[in-house]
């Protein structure tokens, strides 16, 4: 692939998995959430794609396709279910920071991880790999903006997006770095999301049944 | 090679046989049996590691060391104690009415799991392996923390899930940096192999490693109940069913602990002892603080067991921080220790929450009065335990103290060593204290919420004074552990 | 100072003062078309325009100076803009002030006198509508200059100009992520700065939504006429800018007669393009209740700053 071709679509990817990231944020619908998730898992398997195209690495091209599977279909589905199983609340209605704070804390956390990928970025060999090296920031951002959705959000299901948003972004970093860390512990990792998900989705359903609503704020049997 | 793999293989064996047979007089003790079998195959692994060293399987993915030997010892040791009371657990919960057989087959074949993950995270040879089983034991742990599908126990497994699986990410993140970090190093790439990773420490990147090793360490942290991320501790603690509970307190924690112990390898190749040395203290305290601080008011005994946990995991990573040959065998040596008494405690309160029907430390409003009076048996082990506990002679936690006091003194963290005493010592008082509110005393009137019979059962008996007395025995002597506690620390020290 | 320079600093005020009430009369022509209605035609804002100034100047009682300068420091102001920015000439007539900071603050300047009129007039109606000018104004310049700044860092200048000519040598950068995300926080800022939908509603006198017309309540005579003349140009001006930022193509870099013909020309189009699309966009949005307005914009600052820090990551 040409050079500049290659910088030029691995920025889009990026810029998508940025942008849905913050829309995740921005967006109270959980439908809409559940589908900009979606889209996210779509951009890093673009990612993942580019990467391998410009690597001429099939092994690549099958993760892409993996991720590609697991992000834009399985997980987005399983969220689905158990959007639908939570009954009625459908909007993430009074998250602890509002949203326009939110959106504030967002851009600094983006600075914060711009300051903090510093070592990781020099690290980067003037090679091949640069362009890629040079889009970490990103992947960290992503990871920040999880975090702090699964530390803010109220609703059940925000807090499952912002772990999977956390783990999206822990994904690309892995990606932008050194293109994975191996096929077995790519697999156990994505093994684990899964279950984890599922894990939480049937907990989701469970809540229903005890508390009659997946509002955490319900949760306030267990304190000290 | 077969003894190596039985570790992993034997419980999910266990588990499919569950799967298959189900829950029932014939199969109560498989699970035993399979505790068994692996605290028989992790001895003869130790045996065979400290006569001719480290050893591989499967294409270099298992790798077996004195330090993995060791904590296979203590994963087989309080897998047993667990296992061996199990049965007697479940009869009388589905006797209560609070669970049924199906329920009874679900809790065997995930402890089953449970045990397979663990021994896989402490034999792994490559850290993202490492990350996988300790997720892993997260998921399979889930649903027997919300066994009992009460809103508090569904509430207990939500927190659990989500803090743990957040905070674990963190560690998936900082195995990734450390692997961009591995790959660059000068000479060629390391990959994520543990070993090669603590061979080449000192060609990593400093600033890269940085980040990885705090991240690491936050990470694990969590999973091994250490302040700032330990909210889900007490919670899940106090709601799993009591042998889940000794395993997730007594094992799963220090496996959890396993994982910073060989970053901190790592991190010292890299970075100098300095720094992993400062995060640890740091947490350590951290933890410590927390734990005295909500056990002095605290009502219900086995959040009193858990908030102990988080204590005893500062201290141990107290020890991790002063490192040295010394501190590392006490650290481990406080790692058997613990686990013993704290499964013997977490069955005991088990028991405990079954014979009276409540949780609460005794006080004017009712709860847990006077024991002593009606469970002799049992209010004497959970009373012995707790002493164990506190760390008094005979037992070994006062022998690993002490060695972590002397080699903090030694190794010149005097001020946060003699913190951590004072902690210590509160903590000690305020743990003597509730648990004397609940032992002695008169018995509350009338017949109260029992949901069982008096009887303590004879397996659960074992369970409690046998844990007892290997914990004393510790404390006396090592005896042949004592050779590999020092082999398992001079790997940790790099002196190999 | 350029021969082009001094031309795109004569064409574009004259262009931009005789367009822009035509591009206000084409906006609510086609809103009305879209709503069923007959409409006005195109040349109604102009129609309005000539009967204003022909009436007599009055204003109100305990007034000051403040409320009798505004609308002339707002035409100026605009004006000063109009000429400086490259609109249909990469050159500026005075290229020192063709700057971003420059241009931004000269922008504000105009509002924030606007709104202190409002303030001047001392009623209900003209204080509430200064305030809430002013909290749009605090989230929205931030984000006009954080956008404008995340193209310029790739360019290494803060010159217009300088951004417009780079663009125009090196289409890719158009659909880089930088790019992509300052176009977003740009058109939705300009949404808000112009006082459209879905955050003000322009053709409304309902006090409880009304913005930027409870400032303005008072002006009455040739004062309204300038009042409404700058709001027009200040439209132009944003969408021209919108537009040259993001796709340049026709503006004139050579002095020729073809090439400034194809300039104005091109910004004709593209100024009325963007009118007609965001007219019809209004047609489909219902207005934000005035606390959500923020995180609207801080969500436009949010991608003004991504937009930064991508252009930093991903030089």
């Amino acid at each position: 692939m040409n050079e500049t071709l290659f910088v030029q679509l691995l920025d889009l990817a990026c810029g998508g998995l940025l942008l849905t990231a913050v829309l995740v944020l921005w967006r109270r619908e959980l439908v809409v959430i559940i589908h900009v998730f979606a889209v996210q898992g779509a951009a890093l398997a673009a990612l993942v794609g580019v990467l391998a195209v410009h690597e001429d690495s099939i092994e690549l091209g099958a993760v892409a396709a993996g991720v590609l599977v697991l992000r834009a279909g399985v997980l987005p589905y399983l969220l689905r279910r158990a959007l639908a199983s939570a009954g009625e609340a459908r909007r993430e209605t009074r998250p602890l920071v509002n949203v326009a704070a939110s959106l504030l804390t967002a851009a600094v956390l983006t600075l914060l991880a711009y300051a903090v990928s510093r070592p990781l970025v020099e690290l980067a060999p003037s090679g091949l790999m640069s362009p890629a090296t040079q889009a970490i920031p990103i992947g960290l951002t992503v990871v920040l903006i999880g975090f702090f959705v699964l530390v803010t959000r109220r609703r059940a299901l925000s807090q499952l997006v912002g772990f999977l948003l956390m783990d999206n972004g822990i994904t690309a970093v892995g990606f932008l770095t050194t293109s994975g860390v191996g096929l077995i512990v790519e697999l156990g990792v994505s093994l684990d999301v899964l279950l984890a998900v599922l894990v939480l989705q049937i907990l989701t359903a469970r809540m229903r049944e005890t508390f009659g609503d997946t509002d955490l704020d319900e949760l306030r049997e267990l304190r000290d | 090679m077969i003894t190596l793999l039985a570790p992993i293989i034997v419980p999910v064996l266990g588990a499919l046989g569950y799967v298959v047979a189900g829950w029932r007089r014939s199969t109560a003790w498989v699970s035993a049996g399979s505790a068994v079998l692996v605290l028989a195959t992790a001895i003869a692994t130790a045996l065979d590691v400290a006569r001719s060293g480290p050893r591989t399987a499967i294409a270099g993915l298992l790798r077996v060391d004195a330090l993995s030997a060791f904590m296979l010892i203590v994963i087989g040791a309080v897998a047993l104690l667990a296992t061996i009371a199990t049965p007697a657990f479940l009869r009388a919960e589905i006797t209560a009415g609070r669970a049924t057989a199906r329920t009874a087959t679900r809790h065997s074949v995930l402890v089953q799991l449970f045990l397979a993950a663990m021994a896989l995270a402490v034999l792994a040879a490559n850290l993202g392996v490492v990350w996988v089983a300790i997720e892993a034991t997260t998921i399979v742990t889930a649903f027997l923390v919300g066994q009992r599908r009460t809103r508090a126990a569904v509430e207990a497994a939500w927190k659990y899930v989500v803090i743990c699986s957040a905070g674990i990410a963190l560690a998936l993140l900082g195995t990734i940096v450390l692997n961009y970090a591995a790959s660059r190093a000068p000479g060629g790439a390391v990959g994520l192999d543990l070993a090669a990773l603590a061979a080449n420490a000192s060609m990593l990147d400093s600033g890269v490693t940085r980040i990885a090793v705090v991240l690491l360490i936050l990470g694990f942290g969590t999973k091994a109940g250490l302040a700032p991320l330990h909210a889900w501790l007490p919670d899940a603690h106090s709601q799993a069913p009591a042998p889940v509970s000794a395993l997730m307190s007594g094992v799963l924690l220090s496996v959890a602990f396993y994982a910073i112990l060989r970053v901190k390898v790592i991190a010292d190749g890299a970075l100098g002892t300095g720094f992993a040395r400062t995060a640890l203290a740091v947490m350590a305290i951290a933890s410590l603080l927390v734990a005295a601080s909500l056990l002095l008011a605290q009502r219900d005994y086995k959040r009193m067991l858990a908030y102990s946990s988080i204590e005893h995991l500062g201290l141990v990573a107290l020890g991790a921080a002063i490192g040295g040959p010394l501190a590392l065998a006490a650290v481990l040596l406080h790692i058997l220790g613990h686990g013993l008494a704290k499964g013997v405690l977490f069955l005991g309160a088990g028991r405990i929450l079954q014979v009276t029907g409540t949780s609460r430390i005794g006080d004017d409003q009712g709860g847990v009065r006077g024991l002593a009076a009606r469970h002799p048996v049992l209010a004497g082990c959970v009373g012995v335990g707790v002493l164990a506990l506190i760390g008094l002679p005979p037992f070994s936690l006062f022998a690993s103290e002490l060695g972590i006091a002397r080699a903090g003194f030694a190794a010149g963290m005097g001020w946060v060593t003699a913190a951590a005493l004072i902690l210590v010592l509160v903590i000690a008082a305020v743990l003597v204290g509730h648990t004397s509110r609940m032992l002695l005393g008169t018995p509350p009137d009338g017949p109260g919420a029992a949901t069982t019979t008096r009887h303590l059962p004879w397996p659960t008996a074992i369970a409690l004074v046998g844990g007892l007395l290997a914990c004393a025995t510790l404390g006396v002597t090592a005896g042949p552990l004592s050779s590999l506690l020092h082999l398992a620390a001079d790997t940790l020290v790099g002196a190999r | 100072m350029s021969a082009l320079g001094i031309v795109g600093g004569v064409v574009q005020p004259v262009l931009i003062v005789a367009g822009s009430p035509l591009l206000v009369g084409v906006m609510r022509q086609v809103r009305a078309r879209l709503e069923g209605r007959a409409g006005p035609g195109v040349g109604q804002p102009w129609r309005d325009l000539r009967k204003l100034f022909g009436k007599e100047r009055i204003s109100p009682r305990g007034t000051s100076e403040v409320f009798r300068v505004a609308p002339l420091v707002l035409v100026a102001t605009t004006l000063v803009v109009a000429v400086v920015t490259p609109f249909v000439t990469t050159d500026s007539a005075v290229d020192p002030v063709a700057d971003l900071f420059a241009v931004v603050a000269l922008l504000a300047l105009g509002a924030v006198t606007l709104a202190l009129a409002g303030l001047d007039t001392g009623t209900a109606f003209g204080g509430m509508g200064s305030s809430r000018e002013m909290t749009i104004l605090a989230l929205v310049e931030p984000t006009l200059l954080v956008s404008i700044f995340a193209l310029s860092v790739r360019v290494g200048s803060t010159n217009l100009g300088a951004i417009v000519s780079a663009t125009l040598h090196d289409p890719v950068r158009v659909i880089s992520p930088v790019s992509l995300l300052a176009a977003v926080a740009l058109i939705i800022v300009i949404v808000a700065e112009t006082g459209r939908l879905p955050v003000d509603n322009p053709s409304t006198h309902l006090e409880l939504t009304m913005v930027h017309e409870a400032m303005v309540l008072e002006y009455a005579g040739p004062d309204l006429a300038l009042v409404e003349l700058a709001s027009a140009m200040r439209m132009s001006v944003f969408l021209g800018l919108l537009a040259n930022l993001f796709l340049p193509w026709g503006i004139a870099s050579t002095a020729t007669p073809i090439a400034l013909l194809v300039g104005v020309l091109a910004l004709i189009i593209k100024v009325g393009l963007l009118g007609v699309l965001l007219a019809a966009g209004e047609v489909f949005l219902a207005k934000l209740r005035l606390f959500r307005v923020p995180e609207l914009l801080a969500g436009s600052f949010l991608l003004s700053l991504l937009a930064v820090a991508a252009s930093f990551f991903l030089a």
